[in-house]
């Protein structure tokens, strides 16, 4: 019975679903993640008759063919990469990205990964690191009698030294754009890793070349929306009972038959 | 005698395909732009020997033949996802892509962008637009589609969606991938997309679970049928067979 097969397929699928939406809610507070939503494809067609085989020597053709399909697959689950909220959370290492771009956080095994996440702290030594520790790329070494730090909307970060009246240029951030920002690889941390997909990354400073300006003391919200979640969290598991259901039924087929003497 | 039989063979071997695209169908009701199937069925009169010598007239014996599947193409809900390169197309129109084999029509409008800026759909297959795939440049922002498929970016016009349709949809065939292929595709009329949506499949749980109920009682009814004739060919032959008889 290729019911029974097909509508195995069907399950496998809601369950993928259903991980892919409960990651979402899991994530629901975190800093700058990008929701995900499972894409399916159905599986390929047995072709019993062919759409427009000829009938008779008059040429007559089939008008629709007979094709049984074999189920669904799970293609694959691409970020949303929509601009989540921007929260005031008072704390001037907090940064926001408002538009385009990823901060670049400097792992330690020498890879550059990327993030939404700005809620950066400072090292011992001063250097501006993400919430793991990372270093944040380019260095940006905060003195330790540092005062008032600004970070502008181009990423310039300026700060008070002792007692200084007039502010001295720390640094500059600056933003990672990604053609293909769906095809990142995501690594946990917030974190995400170029790929073969995702295409090199464009480094530039915030507010040009397409790249979103920073905004200091916000941070980005998930963009996951609850309510979505939750809708597309119940037409998944209905699915699933559904494909359970078929499973079932075909049983019942198969039952009927195997009772016959 | 065993006519019966195979008439009730027939059937249930046809119930076992139809069984098959119900469980298609519900294995894919959560992909986008999926178009749901339906089997058709058509009597098949069985040329018999046909002889007058007896007062009635051989009856000419109907199978069930499972003739053709059809493509339900009603639309699908449009479902709001706030994803610049998801389209849905309002109407009877198709996308087209570009696959290795050719032209492929879809309705499966979630769209990506490839490592080298060009427009695809979730197989990497390029989205065709009236002038070929369409393909944007690593600094462009803000990505807006029209209604009538129309392309435009922070970098100016990008070309146009090609959305095709069909005179008769029907001849269609079915790829996998959420492709369809064949056909002869005119220029689209009656089609408007919608941008940040995605249709979701056409599919009716209900219509397809009562189709499931139907199938398997149908399918029960014709082996206790086949059961019956067994019983009564058995009881035919302990009788004629009886010594006492």
């Amino acid at each position: 019975m290729k019911a029974l097969y097909i509508a195995s397929t069907g399950m496998s699928a809601q369950e993928r679903n259903v991980e892919v939406i409960s990651n979402n809610i899991a994530n629901m507070r975190t800093t700058g993640f990008k929701r995900q939503r499972a894409e399916f494809q159905d599986l390929l067609y047995q072709q019993v008759t062919r759409a427009g085989a000829q009938t008779s020597d008059q040429g007559s053709q089939v008008p629709a063919g007979l094709e049984i399909g074999s189920g669904v697959r799970t293609v694959s689950t691409p970020r949303v990469m929509s601009q989540g909220t921007v929260s005031m959370t008072e704390r001037e290492l907090d940064v926001a990205i408002r538009g385009e771009g990823f901060f670049q956080i400097q792992l330690p095994d020498g890879r550059t990964a990327y993030t939404r996440d700005g809620s950066f702290e400072r090292s011992a030594e001063g250097t501006l690191v993400n919430s793991v520790g990372y270093t944040v790329d380019p260095g940006i070494t905060v003195p330790g009698d540092a005062r008032g730090i600004s970070i502008a909307p181009d990423g310039t970060v300026e700060a008070f030294i002792g007692t200084d009246s007039a502010p001295t240029q720390l640094g500059q951030l600056q933003l990672a754009r990604f053609t293909n920002k769906s095809g990142l690889e995501s690594m946990g941390d917030n974190l995400f890793l170029e790929t073969a997909a995702s295409g090199a990354p464009q480094v530039g400073v915030p507010n040009s070349d397409g790249t979103g300006d920073l905004l200091q003391n916000y941070l980005e919200m998930a963009n996951v929306n609850s309510v979505t979640e939750i809708a597309d969290l119940i037409a998944a598991q209905r699915a699933y009972e559904m494909n359970a259901r078929v499973i079932s039924g075909a049983d019942q087929m198969m039952q009927a038959t195997s009772q016959l003497r | 005698m065993e006519n019966a039989q195979l008439i009730g063979l027939s059937r249930q071997i046809a119930l076992q395909r139809q069984m098959d695209v119900v469980a298609h169908n519900v294995a894919n009701i959560n992909t986008t732009g999926f178009k749901a199937e339906q089997i058709l069925f058509e009597e098949y009169t069985m040329p018999v020997a046909r002889d007058r010598t007896f007062p009635t007239m051989d009856q000419p014996l109907s199978y069930v033949q499972d003739w053709a599947t059809i493509h339900d193409l009603s639309s699908g809900t449009a479902q709001q996802t706030g994803n610049d390169l998801d389209v849905a197309i309002n109407g009877d129109g198709f996308f087209a892509v570009q696959t290795a084999a050719g032209e492929r029509w879809t309705r499966a409008g979630s769209f990506g962008i490839s490592n080298t800026g060009t427009l695809v759909d979730q197989s990497g297959n390029p989205v065709l637009g009236t002038g070929g795939p369409i393909q944007f440049g690593p600094e462009e922002t803000g990505i807006a589609i029209g209604a009538d498929g129309s392309i435009s970016s922070s970098e100016g016009a990008k070309g146009r969606l090609r959305i095709v349709e069909f005179a008769n949809a029907q001849e269609l065939t079915r790829e996998g991938q959420n492709l369809f292929a064949g056909g002869t595709p005119i220029a689209a009329t009656r089609s408007q997309v919608m941008q940040g949506y995605v249709e979701r499949s056409n599919v009716s749980g209900v219509a397809e679970m009562a189709e499931l109920i139907r199938v398997t009682r149908a399918y029960e009814s014709i082996a206790s049928l086949t059961s019956k004739q067994d019983d009564l060919r058995r009881t035919a032959i302990q009788r004629l067979g009886d010594a006492n008889a």
